[in-house]
């Protein structure tokens, strides 16, 4: 307890509170309330120059009959499945190879980790060159068979593919870190109990691995789902043109971005940005419901 | 055998990195040289970093960058901190609730926040301006969180010793608690460098001017031709020099680094 001029008590609990209040007004101001007021504006029309008009339920009904809207939630989903199971599977494996001693490890671990590195612009920027029509991917792959053209980016159908692809491999050596720290944690008396009983490694992973490393699975599934679905910097900037070719790859992020900053249409940007809300919380609910079970 | 696994991993994953760092050096004829040349053939020196602050205002791109990434450490980690340990070690009414509250902004997406959040900013004036870049996105709720945690575990009678020693509880904070959290709070620093430094949404959307702009922003300049011609070499020069920030983060503080990237994912 400290006193204060004058004789009255001050209980030092109340400088908690003083700690606190800083943080706790930024947030009321630039997440709790821009939140509330975001939800708000999915049921008006504004364009941010004359008064927003309440509308009711009409941003969301529209929605589902919106080509654009449809054509992002497709591509979105895609796009999240793509970022997910073959990132687990590439990420774990390439833990295990990681997660045992061997000549040069730690350099060869680190030269792996590089592309998490760049920050996502870049790699959009560096892939984009990589990924020119009659660039280096195109010798690289289809070189071997005589293809010296190959669209990448250009080509509609081949394009969305092209975003998991360049998206799997910035990430999955992220993923390995998280899959490496959940091995480290099994104790190793666990494996070596298992090897004196005969249990080749594969058995060894299957029975005593896998089980060991639920929780850290549903991090993983939970975590690539979830930065999955918010994707933006990477359809804006590697396509020819944002979201492009022929909205191949518009995805949720960039359908609010184009909605709020490009058509002004802030009543619609907010009502897809509540969908892409609720996708994401839905997942969240998935993850804490797998979680308690663990 | 394992060790040919990992080499041909490392090289395939490595090796975009690496065509980045090398073109900025080379020619922009051998950029596009099929096949692929590892190593400049034609050494340009700083040629193409030249030319790329030639075409787009690179440096002042690069330090806004820097202003935006240090600013939200700076204040994430003070404040983060601050309220840390506010929570862990103080007992006042409306605690669990205002943490909860500092606790749910955690899962809402920024893509959810990025209209209503502009309309805001617009309204105080902020739009495109240096207020508008670097104020909303200041602190990070995980820093709380984060902070929270580790204050936790620090020894509740080394704080007492102070008060009956007759310092102020901000002082026990900043001469006891602080520097108790320095290792966490490195950790956290890194964290958030990382992701302020690569932020693009936010930037995009409040600033035009040029002389605002970070260089994330800034970088899909040199994908657009300039005077009718590609500007690869300098593209690979300034997404080189964007790289390179985290990159000596990475090789100067890899413990630091890999910890507080794990810390993120398994708290946030």
């Amino acid at each position: 307890m400290t006193r204060r001029p004058g004789g009255v008590r001050f209980h030092y609990k109340w400088w908690g509170l003083i700690f606190v209040l800083p943080v706790v007004a930024f947030f009321a101001t630039f997440n709790l309330f821009p939140t509330l007021f975001g939800l708000w504006l999915s049921f008006t029309d504004y364009d941010l120059l004359s008064p927003p008009i309440w509308v009711g339920l009409d941003n969301f009904v529209n929605l589902f009959a919106d080509r654009l809207f449809r054509h992002a939630l497709a591509n979105t989903l895609v796009f999240v499945l793509g970022a997910t199971v073959p990132v687990w599977v590439l990420s774990l494996l390439a833990a295990l190879v990681f997660d045992q001693a061997f000549r040069g490890r730690d350099v060869l671990k680190a030269a792996f980790f590089l592309p998490v590195l760049p920050p996502v612009v870049v790699i959009a920027v560096v892939w984009r060159l990589l990924l020119h029509p009659n660039g280096v991917m195109t010798s690289l792959t289809g070189g071997w068979w005589g293809i010296t053209e190959i669209r990448w980016l250009a080509d509609a159908a081949l394009a969305p593919f092209s975003m998991i692809a360049v998206h799997d491999w910035a990430i999955i050596p992220f993923f390995m870190m998280i899959w490496l720290a959940g091995l480290a944690a099994i104790p190793p008396e666990i494996r070596e109990a298992a090897a004196i009983d005969g249990a080749g490694s594969v058995r060894t992973f299957w029975h005593v691995d896998l089980p060991q490393l639920r929780a850290t699975a549903v991090l993983v599934a939970a975590l690539s789902s979830i930065n999955a679905f918010q994707t933006f910097a990477l359809q804006y900037v590697l396509p020819t043109d944002p979201g492009g070719p022929a909205n191949s790859t518009l995805v949720l992020g960039l359908l609010v971005f184009k909605y709020g900053f490009q058509y002004f249409r802030m009543g619609d940007a907010a009502a897809v940005s509540v969908v892409m809300f609720a996708l994401i919380m839905a997942v969240t609910l998935v993850q804490l419901w797998f979680n308690r079970r663990a | 055998m394992r060790t040919v696994i990992a080499l041909g991993m490392a090289v395939l994953f490595a090796f975009p990195i690496w065509f980045m760092a090398t073109s900025a050096f080379k020619a922009e004829a051998e950029i596009q040289a099929i096949p692929m040349h590892l190593i400049p053939w034609d050494f340009q020196g700083l040629a193409q970093f030249r030319l790329a602050a030639e075409i787009a205002p690179m440096w002042t791109y690069f330090l806004n960058s820097w202003l935006y990434a240090l600013s939200h450490v700076g204040v994430t980690v003070f404040f983060g901190a601050l309220a840390g340990f506010g929570f862990a070690k103080y007992r006042f009414p409306g605690r669990a609730v205002l943490f909860l509250a500092v606790l749910s902004t955690i899962m809402v997406p920024f893509q959810i926040l990025v209209v209503p959040l502009f309309i805001e900013v617009k309204a105080f004036g902020w739009e495109n301006s240096y207020p508008g870049l670097l104020i909303p996105g200041m602190m990070n709720a995980f820093g709380v969180f984060m902070m929270r945690q580790y204050a936790a575990d620090l020894p509740d009678e080394l704080l007492e010793a102070a008060r009956v020693d007759g310092a102020s509880e901000f002082r026990i904070f900043l001469q006891i608690a602080l520097p108790l959290l320095l290792p966490a709070l490195a950790s956290l620093a890194i964290i958030v460098f990382i992701w302020s430094w690569g932020n693009f949404l936010w930037p995009l959307v409040i600033v035009q001017d040029k002389a605002l702009n970070v260089l994330s922003v800034g970088l899909t300049t040199y994908t657009q031709p300039y005077l009718g011609q590609p500007m690869w070499g300098a593209a690979m020069a300034a997404s080189t020099v964007a790289t390179i920030p985290i990159a000596a983060l990475f090789i100067f503080f890899q413990r630091y680094f890999v910890k507080g990237l794990t810390a993120a994912a398994v708290k946030g």
